[in-house]
């Protein structure tokens, strides 16, 4: 048995799936969390039942990524029914969705989840009219309490037929479903979807297209317009029967002060600034208690052992490369990924994403881009994932270099551990200030010399309310343990070849090589550029590994504030650590990739440079 | 079509009858048409032959019912066209009657709704869409707050989106807020939906009635 979950984006199909198959996927409140197919397992009765949740779309008929991945995967009829899950807040809309669903004759399932937001609004629902036109199973329900959710896979078991409805559409578009039929024997949906232009018969859709301009013709509208328009009547009718007794409870509208400019924009800057130096603030705090403890119980009993000089630095190197990946996975990674998550789940996003729309245009995006860049602070992985929320394909590529160049979670503890800590909190500020200098720059530019087409902005404004704190630490967690599973391996091993290597030399031979020329260009001894070279595997080995060349975790001894200051700035620009260009190769494409690598290699050099000429 | 004499005539006649309430003796029409008894009475006789008018006591004519309709067709699109001439265009009062009375025998019936419809969403009230004078009303012109009705929709094949969210020519928006960049908030079918000014540019929308 296979179903899958359809429905417009954020109205819990992610927290039904991840409810019933165990699994975790991306669960936020904001349109394109869930981009790909996710297919999960769960029982019921002895029996499997696969699970798939798909891309969340506003209309099967559109012409985006998702509407043609969702689309695709109906037409190949191979689910035995459909669970279709709409907002219960928000029914008229997601009713026309569901008619299209319905209108594919498969057999379904109807979930109105976020009841308990309908009951807060003073919504009365009444399922039977819904159950009675479509003739099939209603089921209410509040995923984020779990409410219901139980009965979903007994009811999708029991559906067996399509649903029955006939959407009443224009008398046009009726005589034309008449006449393609008799023509070609199709029936009303193949009527329909070639009146749309969709299909696979070149002689139905020929003749539907010549029926569809001469309705155009004579209606001042398009045949979509008109099959579009007729569809949200039918719905908004069911909506009416559906919805009784709309009791108008006071509502506050925290909207009327976050979506003007001001004070909009200073909270929008708030928040950003807030977010940068809470970690900071905080992370740094945790970060030298995590490292301390770390000291006095790891490190100092174990080179109190007085083991042989080759396992002492075996040893040694693994502590290091624990107590650097605690010390920076919990303060700084989790603190992100838990401030990003609240963010993600308040619905704040979306109205980000308003605010930034005029500033985004000025770099060649529209407002949604305001969604992978905060994104990207975090992590840019996931970041560069989301900018498929950009329609066009130079939208994708200016946001993948800008994206890139994001300061993420680990280049942060190269800000906070070397510069906020030797040099300077103004220090740490003015790094991000650069950075940011030098996204804006190249966002013009790129935005002139880009080809391609422009689309706006056309986004749902999802509603806003507070997150679950059980879900923001379950996702926050998900996150970072994929951080810890990925990271600390890499670490482990890059610190141990890094401890061979100079436990035999070879690192002095290559260091000796290259000092001469990171001299002249960065003014930084040879082992820096050793760090930089690790800098790629994951950004914030740089810095651990900084502190092992230098055979002290306390750099200021052994480096200039400069020096330190130039090697962060270098750092944090120089090419996109592993994962990112994974994830750049999928998403953009070789090319694309090569060039962010080789842009912000340069783009690193010549800054850190520029520093080195102009400061020494 | 009937040759525009007839036309004119009939429009006359409406005038003079009151919406044809009356009958109208053949020295009215003539003067209300600034021409000689005769020739006013050889035209009268056409159309009193192509079933357009009857015959009254004292050799006065009135409208039958197809007269009527034609009659008040016409001079319906007399008043547009002079109402659009000198409200939207700002051509003076007797110029406009006279160009009126000439495009009032061309113009399509189509053409007039649209004409009218236009000028519907673009007069009332004031101040609020009279803002767009001389062209389409778009979601920019709308202040925050303003309720109006989505006319039509430019480029749509792009913006597809918004038709599945709910926006269509005859949907009613609210316009929920506009910042001074023009990015817009607009509330339809419940749901808050922003748009980015060359989008709302592109629709364009008329007050509500
Ligand atoms: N209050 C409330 N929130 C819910 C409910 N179901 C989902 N949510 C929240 O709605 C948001 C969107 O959920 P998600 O599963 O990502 O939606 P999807 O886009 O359809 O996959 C998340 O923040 C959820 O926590 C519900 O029944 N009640
Ligand atoms: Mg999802």
């Amino acid at each position: 048995m296979k179903f899958a979950l359809i429905g417009n984006p954020s109205v819990g199909k992610s927290l039904i799936f991840n409810q019933l198959t165990g699994l975790g996927v991306e669960v936020s409140n904001y349109p394109g969390t869930t981009v790909e197919l996710q297919r999960g397992n769960t029982c019921f009765q002895r029996e499997i039942v696969e699970l798939v949740d798909l891309p969340g779309v506003y209309s099967l008929d559109g012409n985006s990524d998702e509407e043609g991945l969702v689309r695709r995967f109906l037409e190949q009829q191979d689910v035995d029914a459909v669970i279709v899950v709409a907002n219960a807040t928000r029914l008229e809309r997601n009713l026309y969705l569901l008619l299209q669903v319905a209108e594919y004759g498969l057999p379904m399932v109807v979930v109105l989840n976020m009841a308990d937001e309908a009951a807060k609004r003073g919504l009365e629902i009444d399922p039977g009219p819904i159950h009675d036109l479509l003739g099939v199973e209603v089921i209410l329900t509040a995923a984020s309490q779990g409410k219901n959710i139980d009965r979903i896979i007994p009811a999708a078991l029991a559906a067996s037929r399509p649903s029955a409805v006939e959407i009443p559409y224009d008398h046009h578009i009726e005589a034309a479903i008449r006449s393609l039929g008799k023509m070609f024997g199709a029936d009303r949906k193949e009527s329909v979807r070639a009146l749309l232009g969709f299909g696979d018969n070149p002689e139905l859709l020929e003749a539907a297209r010549t029926i569809s301009d001469e309705i155009e013709a004579r209606h001042r509208m398009t045949v979509t317009q008109i099959i579009a328009a007729n569809r949200h009547n039918f719905a908004h009718k069911i909506a009416d029967l559906t919805l009784r007794e709309e009791v108008q409870l006071p509502q506050t509208d925290p909207d009327s002060i976050l979506t003007r400019i001001i004070p909009g924009m200073p909270i929008l800057l708030g928040i950003l600034i807030g977010m940068l130096l809470f970690v900071f603030v905080v992370g740094s705090f945790l970060e030298e208690m995590i490292v301390e403890f770390f000291d006095v119980y790891a490190m100092q009993p174990f080179v109190a052992l007085g083991l042989p000089p080759l396992a002492e630095e075996l040893g040694v190197s693994i502590l290091i490369a624990l107590q650097a990946g605690l010390g920076i996975a919990f303060p700084y990674v989790f603190l992100f990924y838990i401030i990003i998550s609240i963010l993600e789940d308040s619905g704040y996003m979306t109205r980000a994403a308003f605010l930034a729309d005029n500033a985004m245009h000025r770099v060649g995006m529209h407002g949604g881009a305001v969604i992978p860049f905060t994104l990207a602070f975090g992590c840019n992985v996931p970041a560069i994932m989301s900018i498929r929320l950009l329609r066009s394909r130079r939208e994708r590529i200016i946001a993948s270099f800008l994206v890139t160049m994001v300061p993420c979670s680990a280049r942060t503890v190269i800000i906070a551990g070397i510069v906020a800590s030797f040099v300077g909190i103004a220090a740490a500020f003015s790094v991000y200030a650069i950075v940011f200098l030098l996204i804006l720059i190249t966002g013009l530019v790129l935005s002139r010399v880009t080809p391609g087409e422009r689309f706006g902005m056309i986004m749902e404004m999802v509603p806003l309310r507070w997150p679950d704190p059980k879900l923001v630490m379950k996702k926050s967690w998900a996150r970072l343990s994929e951080f810890l599973f990925i990271a600390m391996p890499l670490l482990l091993a890059g610190s141990i070849v890094l401890g061979l290597l100079d436990f035999f030399g070879v690192m002095t031979i290559f260091e000796e090589f290259v000092e001469p020329y990171t001299m002249a260009l960065l003014g930084l001894p040879g082992y820096a550029a050793t760090a930089l070279i690790f800098g790629i595997l994951r950004k914030e080995m740089a810095f651990e590994t900084l502190a092992i060349l230098a055979d002290t975790a306390d750099l200021g001894a052994v480096l200039t504030s400069l020096q330190l200051y130039i090697f962060a700035v270098v750092t944090v620009l120089f090419v996109p650590c592993l994962a990112t260009i994974t994830v750049l190769l999928r998403e953009v494409g070789s090319r694309i990739t090569l060039a962010i690598t080789v842009y912000t290699v340069t783009l690193g050099l010549l800054i850190g440079g520029l520093i080195h000429y102009l400061f020494s | 079509m009937l040759p525009s004499t007839f036309e004119d005539y009939l429009e006359a006649i409406l005038t003079i009858t009151e919406n044809g309430g009356r009958a109208a003796t053949l020295d009215e029409i003539a003067a209300a048409l600034d021409t000689g008894k005769e020739a006013a009475g050889t035209t009268v006789a056409a159309l009193v032959e192509g079933g357009y008018l009857e015959r009254a006591d004292g050799g006065a004519v009135r409208l039958t019912g197809q007269g009527l309709s034609v009659a008040s067709q016409v001079a319906r699109k007399h008043r547009v066209l002079q109402c659009f001439l000198t409200e939207m265009l700002g051509v003076d009062e007797d110029a406009a009657s006279k160009e009126a009375c000439t495009l009032e025998h061309g113009i399509s019936d189509e053409t007039i709704d649209r004409l009218s419809s236009y000028m519907d969403g673009a007069q009332s009230p004031p101040g609020r869409m009279g803002r767009c004078r001389g062209r389409d009303c778009t979601l920019l012109d709308c202040k925050e707050g303003d309720t109006v009705r989505v006319a039509m929709m430019h480029g749509q094949r792009r913006h597809r989106r918004l038709l599945d969210l709910g926006i269509f020519p005859g949907e009613i928006v609210q316009i929920r807020r506009k910042l001074p960049n023009e990015s817009v908030v607009v509330r339809v079918k419940g749901c808050d939906i922003a748009i980015s000014p060359e989008i709302a540019r592109a629709i364009v929308v008329e007050s509500c009635p």
